[in-house]
């Protein structure tokens, strides 16, 4: 007998041939979310099974699983051979000591000598004999249930219940994107959400120092750590855009500050994305939500890239982002007091619809591909 | 780096340490140890206590509990003391008794802050006129540690004894302990001081305590301190705050006089039209406090450090707020409050370094103008 983890893996079985590619990739993913914890995975038709793992770490196991994407669902349990007195024995430990239970049998395996129906009603009975009284069967809803899973090769798997996984896709099965990340709470989000469909996330963030301070910037190496969990992506770029702040301020209408500035983001973010080899531009921009996010605001922002830029909270409202940055760990991170942004440069009236001709126009009294050149020469890889 | 965030914390005095060491290598007993080896260390840290007793002119009238730090001593005396009607205090003290105060509220006891001055010091008739018969506590602190405004806090103990015998009187003498010369006068009941100010570690506080005065224990445990302060004794911390003082307040008047006299020079020196003064001219030599009006003090700060000056930004427990809370109490506008930089001194500040500070400052501030304040009109 021994302890397992058994793993079902959400969408990959929809992928007809290209099924080998995904499930090659999730167990990659897998071994990658294991690291540093003795462990084998084996697979099974249909599951993946952490065996042989550091059982004082199961909950710790259990955690990392929670967070792989293409994970539907997950179960401790006991591997045992699939005759009857092996199924009892650990079904005895899987079993509560009281109150109502019911055993649900599924066969993998079909040329078990047994039907589903016929295991589960001998081991419920050896298990109501051996209780004493104590248990009760109730098929309806019963307070537990003890799941025999019956799987190729002589043996079967026995366990007390489910947890629910992350669903999605597994990472790196759906090319390379470069996620602009800033301190707040959207960035993160958008990073997850894109990452949940498979996309591998590479992380930007531009800063001002000393305009911002390092806190600020730390806080964004914490945000990409807990990112990490569930994108597997270990390193963060950072650029810093100070001297283009300082130049746009200087020179430009000061309405266009922000506007301006997120041209010469996306700019560098296109640089950069050529040379870590993402084919597109991820942002946690929400339509309206402030005033370089409207839709003239994102136009501006598109019109000095090629690569497609991907937003996948354009039509999140704030709480919605709120709620899943709260369940992925980030809000707390996100909503800490240093600013991403000095306040030194903001005007007192953004512009709200900036036309694009005002934008060119403004923008032709700086040096912009020298003004890129310099921000990219700052540029600095952080691995964690 | 020239250093002058000395109000923050100091340099631990390297001659200390190394006097100190044996603490930490070689007679590292438990002072409650009954044996040979923790006897000894408890009678050290006797002497100890007399010795920085004695440095306050206190031998003899008051009691020393060490604490962690001056905000455990500072919270020991205020939740020992206020447990009924009101407590007064200032609008002008540091975080460790504004705090603690803001709490009493919870504890059924009335806070009540008085007013300060433009310069941060507290007038005596603004506490007087809050305390009544039913004040348990007043704490004024003894220098501002945002401006350097040293309060009168003899005058004002007695003005409030007078008033109300029953009244204790405390003060957080952090900024002043080991820099000001100063003997706790009778009215004082409780002042609480902090070692990392004056050369010493952080991590260690001392409570001064008027004698008969009843004090009630914050950390309870194994009885240490005359079961006022429970907790193993930090021997090592104790032994450097101890030997540290003894540097400090040798020379500490002619320092106080030279810092007070490299302060104005480092003031004098300042672009008057970038720089507005805070702190007063009669406040702590060891606290310059400046603005630089309209610019943003914290962005001025990094720019200060990458140029290799180290200053404040007002306190550095509040700096996550954009504005100080006591500044701001000293009544002045926003763009003041922005540019807010606290210099900060010890003894070791030399005249080179004022000269070298005066340069950095102009030129940081001229630049700081150049790029953010001249925008596109």
């Amino acid at each position: 007998m021994e302890k397992v983890i058994i793993i079902r893996y959400a969408e990959i079985h929809l992928k007809g041939k290209n099924r080998g590619y995904f499930e090659r990739a999730f167990s990659n993913n897998l071994e990658k979310a294991m690291k540093g914890i003795r462990h084998e995975i084996h697979r099974t038709s249909g599951r993946y099974l952490i065996a042989d793992f550091d059982e004082e770490r199961t909950d710790e196991i259990m955690g990392r699983v929670s967070k792989v994407f293409g994970v539907h669902s997950y179960s401790v349990g006991l591997l045992v051979a699939s005759d009857e007195d092996s199924i009892f024995g650990a079904a005895k430990l899987v079993a509560p000591q009281s109150g109502t239970f019911k055993v649900e049998t599924h066969r993998g395996d079909k040329h078990y000598p047994l039907t589903s129906m016929e295991i589960s009603a001998r081991i419920g009975g050896r298990l109501l004999d051996d209780a004493n009284g104590a248990l009760k069967v109730d098929v309806h809803t019963p307070e537990h249930t003890v799941y025999i899973d019956i799987r190729e090769g002589g043996r079967a798997l026995v366990f007390g219940s489910f947890c629910d996984g992350v669903h999605g896709m597994p990472v790196s099965t759906a090319g390379k994107g470069l996620l602009l990340i800033s301190g707040g709470i959207d960035s993160p989000v958008a990073g997850y959400m894109m990452a949940k469909r498979g996309m591998t996330v590479e992380l930007l963030h531009f800063h001002s120092y000393p305009y911002t301070n390092e806190a600020a910037k730390e806080k964004v190496v914490t945000l990409a750590k807990i990112l990490s969990d569930y994108t597997l992506v270990t390193r963060l770029t950072t650029v810093s855009v100070t001297h283009i702040q300082e130049e746009i301020h200087r020179n430009c209408a000061a309405e266009l500050n922000v506007t301006l500035l997120r041209r010469f983001m996306f700019r560098i973010a296109e640089r950069i994305a050529s040379n870590v080899g993402a084919g597109c531009l991820v942002t946690g921009e929400s339509l309206g939500q402030v005033a370089s996010q409207t839709l003239e605001g994102l136009t501006s922002s598109n019109a000095v890239v090629s690569l497609p830029v991907l937003r996948p909270l354009i039509g999140f409202d704030k709480e919605d982002i709120v709620e899943i940055a709260k369940r992925i760990g980030t809000f707390e991170t996100s909503t800490l007091p240093y600013e991403d942004c000095c306040t030194v440069f903001l005007p007192d009236f953004p512009a709200i619809r900036p036309k694009l001709s005002f934008i060119e126009e403004e923008e032709k009294k700086l040096d912009v591909e020298a003004l890129v050149d310099e921000a990219l020469s700052t540029r600095e890889i952080i691995r964690f | 780096m020239i250093y002058f965030d000395n109000a923050a914390t100091t340099r631990p005095d390297g001659e200390a340490l190394k006097r100190a060491a044996e603490f930490a290598t070689e007679v590292y007993f438990n002072p409650s140890a009954k044996y040979g080896g923790g006897f000894a260390v408890f009678k050290k840290i006797g002497e100890m206590r007399d010795s920085l007793l004695k440095l306050s002119g206190a031998s003899g009238r008051f009691d020393l509990i060490f604490t962690s730090c001056g905000s455990e001593a500072d919270d020991q005396a205020i939740f020992s003391s206020a447990k009924r009607g009101n407590a007064v205090t200032t609008a002008g003290e540091h975080a460790a008794v504004f705090a603690s105060f803001t709490e009493l509220k919870n504890r059924g006891v009335e806070p009540r802050f008085a007013p300060i001055e433009r310069d941060g010091s507290v007038k005596a008739e603004s506490i007087l006129s809050l305390v009544d018969e039913k004040t348990s506590l007043v704490s004024v602190v003894h220098v501002n540690n945002e401006t350097g405004a040293v309060n009168d806090i003899a005058a004002i103990a007695k003005a409030v004894k007078a008033k109300n015998p029953r009244t204790v009187f405390m003060s957080d003498g952090v900024q002043a302990f080991g820099k000001l010369p100063f003997v706790l006068p009778p009215e004082v009941d409780l002042y609480a001081v902090s070692a990392h100010k004056i050369g010493g570690l952080k991590g260690t506080g001392a409570l001064f305590k008027r004698k008969n005065l009843s004090l009630a224990p914050y950390i309870y445990g194994g009885g240490q301190e005359n079961g006022l302060r429970s907790g193993t004794e930090n021997t090592f911390g104790i032994a450097v705050f101890a030997y540290a003082a003894e540097q400090k307040f040798r020379t500490l008047k002619e320092d106080a006089e030279r810092l007070g006299k490299a302060r104005e020079r480092l003031f004098s020196g300042l672009d008057r039209d970038v720089f507005t003064r805070i702190s007063p001219q009669n406040g702590s030599p060891y606290i310059l406090t400046v603005s630089a009006e309209g610019m943003r003090g914290e962005v001025l700060q990094r720019m200060l450090w990458d140029r290799g000056l180290c200053v404040g930004t007002g306190s550095a427990c509040s700096s996550k707020n954009r504005f100080s809370r006591v500044i701001t109490a000293c009544g002045y506008g926003e763009r003041v409050l922005d540019g807010v930089l606290r210099m900060s001194f010890s003894p070791a500040t030399t005249e080179e370094e004022i000269g070298e500070a005066i340069t950095i400052l102009n030129a940081t501030a001229k630049e700081y103008q150049n790029t953010v304040l001249t925008a596109r009109a």
